[in-house]
Order: C-alpha cells, then structure tokens, then sequence
C-alpha cells in the first residue's frame, strides 16, 4: 500500500501539532495506569468539558480515525469490519473504528500507545446515525464500561427555543450525576466554571485565528487545519489555550508582514465537508497553480462563544450547537454559513466534496453549490469521494478536474 | 389467496395521484411525511390529512442534480416525485427526526419544491418523565405551527383522531393475528397493498375500507396457506413484486419488521391522563426502528415475533445505503445465526433484478429452509 500523503504546513506552530497529539493520547493510556477513569464520548460536545473539570480522561473514537488514517492503518482496519459483515456503504469511521477495536487493539496494537479500554461510555442519542451505531458498537466490544445513555434534541440552531435547552441542561446534569456515581469523583463547580472559561477562550482564539485567514495573501489554509484536534480533544484546557494562542500569535504575525502561505497567491478556494484523511496533500493540490485552500466548512463547528457566567447552560448550548451547525440538520443555516466565509474570505472558486461516508454532510450540498452560484457568482467543482476510504476515490479524476477547474477560474482574473 | 379482496386498497395506491388530487380540490389540506415516527393523530386532530410521501418507481433523472447517488432509493425517488411535482398539494411536511437522509430531505424539499411548513420533531430517545415533558413542549410547538396555517387544536379533536388510529392498528393488527394462525386469505402482495393504501387514503375511509375487508375475510374460509414461513425485516417495501416472487417460489410472508408492516402499528395506542400524553406514551413504546435502539434490543423482539408466528428464517429486505438497518445487521445476523435462525440480506437498489437476481438469491434461500 502507498503511504498516505500528509499535507504540506507552512505555519511553525503547525508542525508542533504532532507533539501535542502524541501527548494527548500519551495522557489517556497513562490514565489507565494511574486509575483515572477513562470516557470514550462522541465529539463536539458538552460531555468534554466535564470530564476535564473532574479529573477524567476522555477519549474520542471518531478522532481516532484520522490518526489510523494518517498511519495507514484504515484498510487494516476495514478488513476487519468487512469480515464482520459490515456493508462498505457505511460512513468509513464506523468502519475504521470497529475494525481497529476487533482487530489491532484485540492484538494490543495501534499507533501512539492505541486507545485505552473504556471505563465509561457516553453513548449518544443524538447526532447522526453512523455515529450513534459505532457507540452501540462499542458498548457490545466493551460489556463492562458502565453505559451513560445520553439523548439530546435534534434541532436546527435557529429553532432552539426554552424547551430544547431544558432538556439539554437536564441531560447534562443527569450525565453529571451518573459520573459522581460511576467515579466516586465529584464535579467542583469552581473549577467547572474555569474550564468553561477556558474552553470559552478557546472558541475566542479560534475565532480570531479564522478571521485572520481574511488576509490577503492568507497566512493560514485548510492544509493547516490540523490544529483543530486541540479543539476536539482539548477544549477546556489550558492546553489547547496555551497552543491556539502561539498559533494566532504566529498568524497575526505572517499575516501583519504579509506572508502568505504560498508565495504567489492567485487563487482563492473554500473546501465544503470533511477532508479526505488518506490523502491530506490534495489540500495542497492547487497550490501549484496558485490556488490555495483559504477557508473550509468544517472550523464552523467551533465558531460559538459559550456562557460562562452559566457553565451548565453554556455547556447544553454547546452541545446542542455544534452538530447542527455542520450537518443538515438546517441546510439554510449551513448555506448562510458558507455564504458568508466566501464572501469574507473572499474566495472565488468552492471544491464541494461529495463525500460518500458522510450523508448528513453531504445532503444539502447541491443548494449550497447554486447560492453560492447565483448569489455570489461563486463557481464550484463537486468531487466525488470519501473522507476515509480510498477506494471511493479517484486521482486521476480529481486531477484532470481540479486543472480545469483552476484553469477556468484563472481565465477569470 | 384473493386478492381482488384487496382491490379497493390497490386502487388507491396504483392512482394515488388522483386520490389525492381529488381530496385536495376538496378543500382538505394535506402534510406530507417521510417515516412512520411523525404524530399522524395531531396532524389529523388538526384537520390536516397526513400523507406518507412515497417513493416513485420511475427512473431517477431530476433527483441527481439534488442529491449524491450513495442515498437510499426510496429518498431518491421521494425526491423525484417531488421535482415532478407529484406533491403541490402538500402544505408541508412534518418529520419525527429518524435517520439522516430524512432529516436532509426535508430541508431539500424546503429549498427546491416548497410549502408553508417543515418541522423536524426531535423525538427523545430516552423514555423519562423530562423527555416526555419535552416531547409535550416539541407536541405543543408543533400544534401552534399548523395552528398559523389555519389548523385548530381541541382536546376533544385529538382525542378522536387517537381512538381512530387505535381502531385502524388494531383492526389491522387482528389481520396480523389471522396471517400468524395461517387464516388470513390474503397474498403477501395484496396484505402490503392493504398496508400502503393507510398511508394514502384518509383515515376515515381507510378504517371502513378495513372494516369491509374483515366483513369478507369473515365468509371466507379458514384454509392454510402452504409455503415456508418468513419474517421480512428492513425499512419500506413498496414494491409487492418481492412478495409475489417469494410467495410464489413456495415462501410465505407471515411475519414482518416493516415501516410499511408491523412496526408502524405496534402498540395501537398509548395510555395517559389525556389524548397528548396517550401519544407520546405510544412513541415511547413503539416497536422500535434501528434507528432509534440497539440491535441488542431489537435481537429479542425479533425472536419473540419468529415465535408468534412460527417464521423459519428471516429476510432483511434493505434499502441500499440505509445506514440504520445495515449497521444493525451483521449483529442480528450472527445472532440469528447462532439460534440456527437462518437469514438472507438483499439490499434494494434501482439496479437489482428483481425477477432475476432477486429472484434467484430467494429460490436457494427457500431451498436451505425447506
Ligand atoms: S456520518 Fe458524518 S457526521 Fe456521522 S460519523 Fe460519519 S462523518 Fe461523522
Ligand atoms: S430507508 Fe433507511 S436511509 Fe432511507 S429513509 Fe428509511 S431509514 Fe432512512
């Protein structure tokens, strides 16, 4: 097998990214050692917060994906799954997940130490159904976690009304509870309140980071991207604080002195839904023309201030958001959303990836492609493909359609 | 097997388009709905004749300019029939939040054919006095919508509409009863077409449609159908050339795990201190779709309906890319497999055969079960 291509990144603070990743799974396998309790939780939620406020490790098997992607491990992976009678239909994370859980980590394998066994599962009601279906999984792999059944309302972020929020803030004490009891551990709401702030700065940093990508040239690009793994598995940390802030330190710098990531800019792109985590070099793709990847769809999930002066609350709001923001669960929201970071990032061409393994991503796409057609004269170039499986995806068809496309949006300036 | 008993139902289905049409110059204004988790009582009470929006066996050709080809078909051709224009009539659409490609669909309708109103009812999937207060809000917001469409709530109106579909699930429920205890003189074909006519026909008529249907089934007599015995699991079944092909290869349908079947009627109706409490409490209790639980948990209502009904394998009879039902199976597969229950999977896409390959794949099944 070919080894994956990473992509190229041009920021200092980019490349530290790898130390961090290896000490944060360094610090869950220690957790299992040192007996604090381990979580496995889906992503993007409330759920994250709490654990770090109560001393407890969580664990994130969809992030685990791009790791196993990034080492080559997916088609080892997939095998396992396939074997299992799973259809190759299904979203590659869930494929690559319970492949990598009945294969390589049975064998005690796995990159960067593999993931500790559970103590907890946070299994979610809620979000997308791939998603809900690999915690299933994974209650089944591992009978003696103790299971936190969590229900959240499926709810378009302009809809939240009293009803969905109660429900939620309910939720998350419930989950709250279930932890004292499972743990024997209590939550200090004190030190909650300081991982709300902290996690609230983080969304800050991240903002600003973005905005920065405003620049022209753009100091930062979607092949840089990678830093979004403190906002997945460290908000709420001094961590993922200390680190976003040397990355905006870094971007206000290029982007004051005018450095872009390439040296001559010409073209500027949007990438719409998850990139392709086997080939992560086809970010950089464009840039041999001069086109380079300025913004994408997916930092939109942690653009969201969160309450501070109530935690709880601020906590369910998170929950409730950060899904819905990238999914279809409001595709008038999601194309608001990128109608706007084209028009202030000041893009002129979007790469829709059509992505096989993400339905609820992916729904939707086509209306977006039209708004950005006819209210902003933005043309896009839709690839098929998958954000884990590379079989669904085709080089040389991404190539000679990605040179015209380029070709075709250069003509244009 | 009679199934010209069934006529009146196949009608309704085979000219949907004019039914519908008909009841709309009427006056009556319609809400359309993908799965059967959508609360068809409120929307009824209201004075709104919910309709399920079927798939459409024509080819696809305008759905693909909407939507990625990896969706299942039965959402593909939901579209198509869209785009044509298959459903003006529709005020809007009302989803229960089930799978993903629905809660996609209704916000691509919203954008590219359009109505007044579309509303995601977010159902809990914990059953807990706060997720049923909160379904009560949702039941509540839901109500005050259709309300600004010119629906009226009463409690005495839902009351009414709930008692009608109690009536309609039991009745069809007793024909359930009949199919188990090998006395029910209908086809699987013509059972599914009595089933898909629900989806369409206005309740009222629907339940004396029944009504009648049972009235005959009385003077017929009780004779055994022969055939190996089968429960179908999957999503929807529209088409009743797949029951035709088993039954008429020696199998017999006896048993289903349906949306268009046994799980959109189980339990009739609910209890509570009144008609929106009895609603949720059937929501909570529904014969569950896999997209709302376990297969753990599905695994023994699945061998408890084998039991009743005396099934010897199962079918799952899938849509292709249908994410809830196909990460379920390989555990309710190994399950099956490992009681001596055997299954076959077929997954239904434009390009299966169904009068070849299905066809064939059905024939070495009976044979292994025989
Ligand atoms: S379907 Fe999409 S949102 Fe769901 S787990 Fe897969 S990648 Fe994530
Ligand atoms: S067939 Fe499956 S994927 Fe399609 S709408 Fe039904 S549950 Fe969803």
């Amino acid at each position: 097998m070919e080894q994956p291509t990473k992509s190229k990144k041009r920021l200092a603070t980019a490349k530290e990214l790898s130390a961090i990743i290896i000490e944060y799974y360094r610090e869950c396998n220690q957790a299992r050692i040192e007996g604090r309790p381990v979580g496995w939780m889906p992503p993007m939620n409330g759920a994250i917060e709490i654990f770090y406020a109560m001393g407890l490790q969580p664990v994130f098997p969809e992030n685990w994906s791009p790791i196993c992607a990034a080492f080559g491990l997916t088609p080892e992976n997939f095998r396992v799954t396939e074997q299992m009678g799973y259809s190759q239909d299904l979203c590659g994370y869930l494929r690559n997940i319970n492949g990598y859980v009945h294969g390589l980590m049975k064998q005690g394998g796995g990159p960067l130490g593999g993931l500790p066994e559970p103590d907890i599962i946070i299994s979610p009601g809620a979000g997308c159904i791939p998603v809900m279906k690999i915690f299933h999984i994974l209650e089944e792999r591992f009978p003696d976690a103790k299971v936190f059944r969590a229900d959240l309302p499926q709810v378009a972020v302009e809809d939240i009304q009293e009803d969905h929020l109660r429900y939620a803030v309910d939720e998350i004490r419930r989950l709250i509870d279930f932890l004292a009891e499972t743990t024997g551990r209590r939550l200090d709401y004190d030190r909650l309140e300081e991982v709300v702030i902290l996690s609230d700065r983080a969304c800050e940093l991240w903002d600003e980071i973005m905005a920065f990508r405003k620049s022209i040239p753009t100091p930062f690009s979607a092949a840089e991207i990678g830093i979004m793994f403190v906002m997945v598995t460290r908000q709420g940390t001094r961590t993922a604080v200390d680190y976003l802030t040397r990355v905006r330190d870094e971007v206000r710098e290029r982007s004051r002195a005018g450095i872009g990531v390439i040296e001559n800019e010409r073209v500027r792109l949007f990438w719409d839904n998850i990139p392709p985590w086997f080939n992560m070099g086809l970010l950089n793709y464009f840039e041999g023309a001069g086109g380079v990847m300025v913004a994408e769809t997916y930092s939109a999930a942690w653009s969201l201030r969160l309450n501070v002066k109530n935690p709880i609350e601020a906590l369910a709001m998170k929950s409730l958001m950060s899904y819905p923001m990238v999914s279809c669960v409001s595709i008038k929201k999601r194309k608001e959303m990128v109608l706007r970071a084209c028009r202030d990032y000041h893009i002129d061409g979007a790469i829709l990836h059509s992505n096989k393994s993400c339905h609820p991503i992916t729904l939707g796409q086509m209306d977006i492609k039209r708004a950005l057609e006819n209210e902003l004269g933005i043309p896009s170039l839709v690839i098929d493909g998958d954000h884990m499986d590379e079989r669904n995806f085709s080089l040389a068809q991404f190539q000679t359609r990605a040179d015209a496309f380029m070709e075709m949006l250069l003509s244009k300036k | 097997m009679k199934a010209e008993m069934a006529a009146p139902f196949a009608e309704i289905v085979q000219n949907e388009q004019e039914y519908l049409t008909r009841i709309a110059s009427q006056g009556k204004r319609m809400i359309g709905y993908f799965c059967t988790y959508t609360p068809l009582e409120l929307i009824h009470a209201m004075g709104f004749l919910p309709v399920r929006i079927t798939g459409s066996s024509r080819r696809a050709e305008k759905a693909y300019s909407l939507m990625p080809s990896f969706i299942c078909p039965y959402m593909r051709g939901v579209l198509e029939k869209g785009l044509c224009g298959d459903y003006g009539f529709l005020s809007g659409i009302v989803q229960g939040y089930t799978c993903d490609a629905a809660c996609g669909m209704v916000n691509i309708w919203e954008e590219n054919i359009g109505g007044s109103l579309f509303y995601s009812l977010p159902l809990p999937y914990n059953d807990s006095p706060g997720s049923r207060e909160f379904m009560r809000a949702r039941l509540r917001d839901l109500a005050g919508k259709l309300e600004s469409l010119g629906g009226r709530y009463s409690e005495e109106a839902l009351n009414a509409s709930v008692a009608l579909y109690e009536n309609i699930r039991t009745a069809l429920l007793d024909l359930y009863d009949m199919r188990y205890r090998g006395a029910l003189p209908l086809s699987a074909a013509a059972f599914l077409q009595v089933i898909l006519a629900g989806f369409i026909a206005s309740p009222e008529d629907y339940l004396r449609m029944i009504r009648e249907l049972m009235s005959s089934l009385d003077r017929e007599s009780d004779q055994q159908r022969g055939g190996v015995p089968l429960l179908v699991s999957g999503s929807i079944i529209e088409n009743p050339r797949f029951f035709e092909i088993i039954e008429d290869r020696g199998g017999r349908v006896i048993a289903d795990d349906l949306c268009t079947g046994y799980r959109g009627l189980q339990p009739p109706a609910g209890s509570g201190v009144d008609a929106m409490d009895a609603l949720i409490d059937r929501f909570m209790k529904r014969f569950p779709c896999p997209s709302r639980i376990r297969a753990v948990e599905r695994l023994p209502l699945l061998l408890d309906l084998l039991q009743a009904s005396g099934a010897r394998g199962v079918l799952f009879l899938l849509q292709k890319f249908c994410t809830p039902h196909l990460a379920d199976h390989p555990m309710l597969y190994r399950e099956m497999n490992a009681r001596g229950i055997p299954s076959l999977e077929v997954e239904i896409e434009e390009s299966l055969d169904v009068d070849g390959q299905f066809l064939t794949r059905i024939e070495s099944f009976l044979e292994i079960l025989r």
